[in-house]
């Protein structure tokens, strides 16, 4: 379908300007990093957020979950 | 905790950072290198709109109030733990099964409003080496309602292949008990169970001193009983049980990008999804938040979501005849439809203290799908979900 290919075009896209980027770059040090350990950084900021946001969609949608931990499911799906 | 005062303000910032590129970092880890322990509270609010459509049965919409509570401490010189208890109370209608009406057009028919119903779950993950890139997180959860039991067990590992590069392994085991509540006035299966294995590997990757990308991808492979137990389908004259296939093979991709932009004081989170099964469900998610860090401690988060599913094979809102057909479905949750989300949170720091405080609106219908719908799926619905939490830090 059409539209399917331009999210897999965006996908990649995304992907590859992501690799070529880093590519471009020079190692970043460990004391370099002081900005990647913001709060507002981290893969997933509020856990307890997420984790009702990922239930309540969970209970909605067919597919579900992250990379991660499965755990276990519930009377709601 | 003395334990971790013995930490400088930048080894610990350090630390932060190479436990937000460890794969497991989005997972229950070690609480913020600038904190020793935090105790958290969420309440939030669920509740969906009116069905738009023709509908037959309880128009009482669902309801659902949740209560997290969360404490998240070093454990000794090591060691990290993170507790999660969940208390949800539930009430309304939901949707049972569809019918074809003048001209075939669906009328969703919707079960009798329930009385309140309660789940409860704890979850457990203990972290050894937070904080590095190269941390073993063990993870224990029970749920519990009065017709379902679930206990899942996991662990993940994380390996620093170079100094940019950082690779996560994991894999979980779900172990679940089905037990219907009028099994025998409404002709349910009485007592059933479902097994669901799951591995995981991930490798993120520093691009540069303001942004980091992940990528990943999980396997799930479910068995056991699959089918909905309150969910029938309507074939020809007949109105039978939701009946599924006894396995299900899941594959997601995922790629997670985080870019600071130190003159804004934010930063941009852009996480994409792609997930298949053996079912012939196929869906894309594509999430985006933006972290925006405000005077006196504010921070103002406004993120938006779309996902967009191809329904299972054996998915149709009724069956006019069973034909070649072994299994069948008219859940809406298999069906192709497509959703869009919008969501702001706010945070403010007061000392030991935040506060914070957020809304997400849910809209979904099957000509949101990505290339349309072929088929209806009048169950279909939207909601909004509110929360308020506080939280404090020991430091």
């Amino acid at each position: 379908m059409p539209n399917n290919c331009a999210v897999y075009l965006a996908a990649g896209a995304l992907l590859g300007s992501l690799l070529l980027g880093g590519c471009a770059t020079t190692p970043v040090q460990p004391w370099e990093r002081g900005r990647l350990a913001r709060w507002d950084m981290r893969w997933d900021p509020d856990s307890l957020q997420s984790a009702m946001r990922d239930h309540t969609h969970f209970s909605k949608e067919a597919s579900a979950g992250h990379i991660g931990a499965a755990g276990g499911g519930c009377g709601c799906n | 905790m003395a334990t971790q005062r013995t930490f400088s303000p930048s080894l610990a910032a350090l630390m932060s950072a190479a436990a937000a590129l460890a794969p497991g970092a989005h997972a229950q880890t070690a609480p913020a290198a600038e904190s020793d322990s935090r105790v958290s509270y969420r309440f939030n609010q669920y509740g969906e709109d009116e069905y738009s459509g023709a509908t037959i049965g309880s128009p009482e919409r669902y309801k659902v109030y949740s209560q997290q509570y969360q404490l998240e401490t070093r454990v000794g010189s090591r060691g990290a733990l993170n507790v999660t208890a969940t208390h949800e109370v539930m009430s309304g209608s939901s949707p049972w099964y569809v019918l074809p009406g003048a001209d075939n057009r669906p009328i969703q028919v919707l079960s009798g409003a329930t009385i309140q119903e309660h789940r409860s779950e704890v979850r457990a993950a203990y972290t050894l080496d937070p904080g590095t890139t190269s941390s073993t997180t063990f993870n224990l959860s029970y749920s519990q309602e009065r017709d379902y039991h679930a206990t899942a067990l996991g662990v993940e590992h994380s390996f620093p292949l170079s100094n940019a590069l950082t690779l996560g392994l994991g894999g979980s085991f779900s172990h679940d008990l089905i037990a219907p509540t009028d099994a025998i006035l409404y002709d349910r299966v009485q007592h059933e169970e479902k097994d669901t294995v799951s591995a995981f590997g991930s490798l993120a990757w520093v691009i540069d001193k303001s942004s980091v990308v992940q990528t990943g991808i999980q396997l799930n492979v479910e068995n056991g009983y699959l089918s909905d137990p309150y969910k029938l389908v309507s074939i020809g004259e007949d109105v039978l049980a939701d009946t599924r296939p006894g396995s299900r093979t899941e594959a997601a991709w995922v790629l997670r990008y985080r870019r600071a932009f130190s003159g804004a004081d934010a930063a941009l989170h852009l996480d994409y999804r792609y997930a298949q099964d053996s079912w012939g469900v196929a869906s894309h998610t594509l999430d985006v938040g933006w972290y925006q860090s405000l005077p006196h401690g504010w921070q103002l988060i406004p993120a938006a979501r779309y996902y967009s599913q191809q329904q299972a094979r054996f998915y149709a809102p009724y069956f006019l005849q069973a034909g070649a057909h072994q299994f069948f479905s008219s859940d809406y949750r298999l069906g192709t439809f497509g959703a869009f989300s919008a969501s702001v949170n706010l945070r403010k720091r007061i000392a030991h203290w935040e506060v914070s405080g957020g809304v997400e609106r849910y809209h979904a219908a099957a000509d949101e799908a990505l290339g349309g719908a072929d088929l209806a799926v009048p169950g279909v619905l939207s909601y909004t979900r509110a929360f308020v939490g506080v939280d404090y830090l020991f430091e």
